[in-house]
């Protein structure tokens, strides 16, 4: 059985980047190769770490592929893949930014070296701004240019420090580090927090996300699920590789993160409540699902945290692709605007139902699995208060899904919209759908899984241990 | 009002970091930075037990004599292929940005420069791209290397600009030369992975510490970087003072 | 004192974030906190009575004491990453200046 370095699903994207400029009709094309490519390669690839240049870790920099990167690599290209493909023909301009984009999104996860984060956060940072300017809106896209630009800052500024005290740059170098100098927690705070709020403004965590309303606000087909549910799901997966190995938060900072998390699930729900524009209804509940899911790998409640975050990010490719599908052919977005889309889309209709109902945590769908499972591991540590904010929130959750529902689904007088959605969107996001109802009727293969997720700390033990 | 309370926002939040660094044990004082408990002792020493001496040591682990560069180069060099990436989507963006149609004229400004800035700039056009050069190709012995030499050939380039009314420069030569420069450096980090073992690996011998052919690909990197980011700024130079031609 | 002089250079340039709203001010106030973050980078790796990290014919042996080189080398690659979003920075001002007439984020309201 062949194997291949992983380095290949970061550099082959770069080098059909560098060489699509040479001609403007080949760039779509080598982007579909590219990321087809990417997922392929992702099957031959051992799990361990691996040294670029030969320069041993903390010297150089090294590549860490564990169960955790493995199964997060292979959803982000998955999600890559479809939203490029279902895009192809309308954004030919954008090729070379989004192969670079793939690039980066595997970087961030593969790495494991604080600086190189650092890079590769701010690849995938201006990728997004480029992409996001496909809104056509340069005041929104200014605004998440600036809060992105002080955000990475704010992470280089924590790391310095980091690296002012223990003298490495290496990630697993440094919790050893840590460990070793027994240093006291509150001399952590500053750079922990710092790194934390650095990489909270991409992830949409509360109080950096007020970038993410006119983004969203005015979305299409290649910025909304882009943003929403690809580089979502990144971020959220770097930030949970972060908290659960270096943070390790503790004592004052601890309360602190834990009240900023809640603060968004409650604002996240509260905001969707009260708004009647589709893409925001969509946006606040992707905010609070992402502090919920931070909060599940705060409390180590790793499995189900990760599944949260994958299952979240397939539902909301669907969701936004169908509503800014609908908004473009439409013209009209406002929740009044696509009153009763679903009467001459049934196949759609039912779609969007089985997938909005999971991200609320209906019963018979996986989100409801997912949600009874770590409740019932919350309840079991003792965090009642955590469990009772939650099931409120998945109350109103609940109750505005259904309301938008109806509102799509039943329309009183009036001329029916004529929105048509092409067969290749109906099989890709069925299949997505079918795999939702039938995880959530079937959740065997979920429940009894037993691998551990993140081996930085086993690794950490066998290097410095041995 | 807005004004003062960030006012005073801004000043609790620099009082609490100088503070906290203050109480910080482990943070070292300025001046004090224990170098040797540091990986940056590796970079130094190059990984071997004895001192590696200007003009004599041959074959060490990495045969620049400017440290900074092997530490970019060659240890660090994922980091560099980073950043090399972010100048080339930034131009990219740029270009998408502000492109305009098929016709494109030079943006009216407001001063006209005379016969004597034409003909004089073009004679320091030249002095300032030998500059460029020279600090590309010795980057591995004097401070500089890719990206400061590729910036200053491309400020030759912003010279003209500003000292010609009519100057436009060949754009599509320019996006061949950094496609092509692009893939290469790629293509070479590549080469490591597939004629050495390991990804980015120096494969050709490191020669004497000092000389000019020393130090194995990294003078072949700096080049193609520098040609890189100079094409890349010169692009991004035109596309800010074009616009459309009017209709 | 170099390090003083950076962190006042670092909240500066919030100061200069959270107070205006005209779009070429906020670019120079984001810059400005990057040269205050890099002169603090570069400050931790100070070492009293080092040399430059070269070797020369003056300094021709790697026993001396030189300065820490890696803050340097991550400097290299943030000042970079500050050009990168600096240039788009000014796209984005060109065409909100070409779509709306005005400078001033408050002003730009669409439609």
């Amino acid at each position: 059985m062949m194997t291949l370095s992983p380095v290949l699903l970061i550099a082959a994207p770069l080098l059909l980047a560098f060489l699509s400029i040479l001609s403007k009709k080949v760039a779509p094309i080598l982007l579909v190769v590219a990321s087809l490519f990417n997922i392929a390669v992702l099957f031959f690839i051992p799990a361990g770490i691996v040294n670029i240049g030969g320069f041993d870790q903390p010297v150089g920099i090294n590549l860490f592929v564990d169960n955790f990167s493995f199964y997060g690599l292979l959803a982000v290209n998955v999600l890559f893949a479809i939203v490029v493909i279902l895009n192809l023909k309308n954004y030919p301009k954008y090729s070379t930014v989004l192969l670079v984009s793939l690039a980066a999104l595997n970087g961030l996860l593969l790495t494991g070296d604080l600086f190189n984060l650092f890079v590769f956060l701010e690849i995938a940072s201006i990728s997004a701004y480029l992409i996001t300017s496909s809104n056509k809106k340069p005041s929104s896209t200014f605004k998440y240019l600036v809060l992105g630009s002080l955000g990475s800052s704010l992470y280089l500024f924590g790391l310095i420090i980091l690296y002012a005290m223990f003298g490495t740059l290496n990630l697993m170098d440094m919790i050893h580090q840590i460990d070793v100098a027994n240093a006291p927690y509150t001399s952590l705070i500053l750079p922990f927090f710092l790194m934390f709020a650095g990489i909270g403004v991409e992830a949409k965590l509360l109080p950096f996300n007020s970038w993410a309303k006119p983004i969203f606000e005015h979305s299409n087909t290649l910025s909304g699920p882009m943003i929403g549910s690809v580089y979502a799901a990144t971020m959220s997966l770097v930030m949970a590789r972060l908290i659960t190995n270096l943070f390790a938060f503790e004592g004052t900072l601890l309360t602190v993160v834990t009240v900023l998390l809640v603060a968004g699930v409650v604002l996240g729900e509260v905001m969707a409540f009260s708004t009647k524009n589709i893409r925001e209804i969509l946006l606040y509940s992707s905010i609070s699902q992402v502090s919920i899911a931070m909060l599940l790998f705060l409390n180590q409640i790793g499995w189900w945290g990760f599944f949260l975050v994958l299952v979240n990010a397939f539902s909301k490719l669907v969701l936004f692709f169908i509503i800014n599908h609908a908004v473009k052919d439409s013209n009209d977005d406002s929740l009044h605007g696509l009153k009763g889309l679903f009467r001459k889309n049934i196949v759609v209709g039912v779609i969007f139902t089985i997938v909005s109902l999971s991200v609320a945590g209906l019963p018979l769908f996986v989100g409801f699995i997912i949600k009874l499972n770590y409740m019932t591991i919350l309840a079991v540590q003792g965090q009642i208060w955590l469990v009772a904010i939650i099931l409120l929130a998945t109350v109103v959750e609940g109750i505005y899904f259904i309301r938008l529902l109806v509102k799509l689904w039943y329309k009183e007088e009036g001329e029916d919209l004529s929105v048509h959605f092409p067969l290749v969107y109906k099989l890709i996001f069925g299949a997505i759908a079918l795999a939702i109802l039938a995880f959530g009727l079937y959740s065997t293969p979920l429940t009894s899984v037993n691998t551990t997720l993140d081996s930085v700390g086993d690794q950490i033990e066998v290097i410095y241990n041995e | 009002m807005k004004n003062f309370l960030a006012l005073v926002l801004v000043l609790l939040l620099s009082a609490g970091i100088i503070i906290t660094l203050q109480n910080n044990d482990l943070f070292p004082v300025f001046g004090e930075a224990q170098v040797v408990n540091r990986v940056s002792d590796h970079y130094i020493t190059k990984g071997s037990t004895q001192p590696i001496i200007w003009g004599e040591t041959t074959d060490a682990e990495d045969g620049a004599a400017n440290i900074v560069t092997s530490i970019v180069v060659n240890y660090r060099s994922f980091d560099t292929l980073g950043e090399v990436t972010v100048l080339f989507v930034s131009a990219m963006g740029v270009a998408l940005l502000l492109s305009s149609g098929r016709t494109s004229k030079r943006l009216a400004l407001n001063f006209k420069p005379n016969f004597m800035l034409r003909v004089g700039s073009r004679a320091l056009f030249g002095i300032i791209l030998m500059t460029g050069v020279y600090i590309i190709l010795h980057g591995h012995l004097t401070p500089g290397g890719g990206f400061p030499g590729g910036v200053m050939i491309a400020s030759s380039v912003l010279l003209l600009y500003l000292a010609d009314d009519e100057f436009r420069s060949k754009i599509k030569g320019f996006k061949v030369l950094e496609g092509v420069a692009g893939s290469l450096y790629v293509i070479v980090v590549l080469l490591g992975l597939i004629l050495a073992t390991y990804f980015l690996q120096n494969f050709l011998p490191t020669g004497t510490v000092g000389d000019l052919f020393s130090a194995g690909i990294l003078p072949i990197v700096y080049i193609l970087i520098g040609l890189k980011v100079g094409s890349e700024i010169s692009g991004l130079i035109d596309n800010f003072l074009t616009e459309e031609e009017a209709a | 004192m170099i390090q003083y002089a950076a962190i006042v250079l670092i909240v500066l340039g919030i100061y200069g974030l959270l107070t205006n709203r005209n779009v070429l001010k906020m670019i120079i106030s984001i810059n400005v906190m990057e040269v205050g973050l890099n002169l603090f980078i570069i400050s931790v790796g100070y070492v009293t009575d080092g040399f430059a990290p070269i070797l020369s014919s003056v300094h021709n042996s790697s026993a001396l004491i030189y300065v820490d080189p890696l803050p340097q080398a991550l400097v290299l690659t943030a000042i970079v990453i500050g050009v990168g979003t600096t240039a788009l920075g000014l796209a984005l001002a060109k065409n909100m200046y070409n779509k709306y007439h005005t400078l001033n984020l408050d002003e730009m309201r669409d439609e």
